[in-house]
């Protein structure tokens, strides 16, 4: 058994896909239709290609459970998952430019440094560094 | 009264990550030894590293730091940096080095060993990881 895909559920998967390109620097792997408009759409980190595929899932638009999870994590400030950075600050103000809103400032805790932002699709999203 | 005001502001992630700093995270002597130990680690992996050279770095005693690490990153200091020369080995290998060069680069010693050792972590033997990363390019 491989763990090869790690699911995020968005909103619109259009605007996730420009979203986690454009700003967040992953690349698109695979695209298939599922009808209705709906896609199996993955990307992946650049760095990374053979690396854990990123699902963008339309669940929150087809599955109510789905939705009221993802807004009760997202109004809880709690990130549904996390990406690691080599600095958490250089990342921090590169999306900051680029318009990205974050809910925690670079923080140290320990032995990490982490930051949340907001995936602009219904969730948070974690930053880590290890230190 | 600012204080209550100013936690009743944060969102439940936020207070929870105050909780946890307060809980795991206040011993800061305790953190600046392995954060030392880990980034010797990080730039010492392709030379012999031993727990008598990291108890040096960590001003600690051996099983103390040992216990330490583990607390910290929840891994051996063994097994953090068996799995830092594996993570650079499959750099080295994919920019084309052999399985000889690859294992002395990062620290290892025996290509044998290496390669066995490679496999149970990876599923795939060095040069069965080079060939398929080359296919890929």
């Amino acid at each position: 058994m491989r763990a090869k895909i790690i699911s995020i559920p968005v909103q619109d998967q259009e605007k996730a896909l420009k979203f986690y390109s454009d700003k967040l620097g992953f690349v698109k792997k695979v695209d298939v239709p599922l009808g209705e408009g709906n896609r199996w759409l993955t990307v992946v980190s650049k760095e990374e290609q053979d690396g854990p595929e990123l699902l963008l899932e339309p669940s929150p638009n087809h599955f109510e459970p789905a939705k009221i999870y993802q807004k009760a994590l997202f109004d809880a400030g709690i990130p549904y998952t996390q990406f690691n950075v080599d600095s958490v600050q250089q990342e921090y103000e590169r999306l900051i430019n680029l318009g990205v809103e974050f809910s925690i400032k670079p923080t140290e805790m320990g032995t990490v440094k982490i930051a949340v932002f907001n995936d602009s699709c219904g969730n948070n999203i974690q930053l880590v560094e290890m230190k | 009264m600012i204080m209550l005001i100013q936690n009743m502001m944060m969102t439940f992630y936020q207070r929870e990550i105050n909780r946890i700093k307060d809980i795991c995270y206040s011993n800061e002597r305790q953190i600046d030894a392995v954060v030392r130990t880990r980034n010797f680690i990080d730039n010492n992996f392709d030379k012999e590293v031993n727990l008598i050279l990291l108890s040096n770095v960590g001003f600690a005693s051996k099983f103390h730091l040992l216990r330490l690490f583990k607390k910290y990153y929840g891994q051996t200091p063994k097994q953090y940096l068996t799995d830092k020369r594996i993570e650079k080995s499959k750099e080295n290998l994919k920019k084309g080095m052999t399985v000889t060069e690859t294992c002395l680069s990062v620290g290892f010693e025996c290509p044998s060993s290496f390669s066995t050792l490679f496999k149970s972590k990876i599923g795939l033997t060095p040069i069965e990881f080079q060939k398929r990363a080359t296919f890929a390019k």
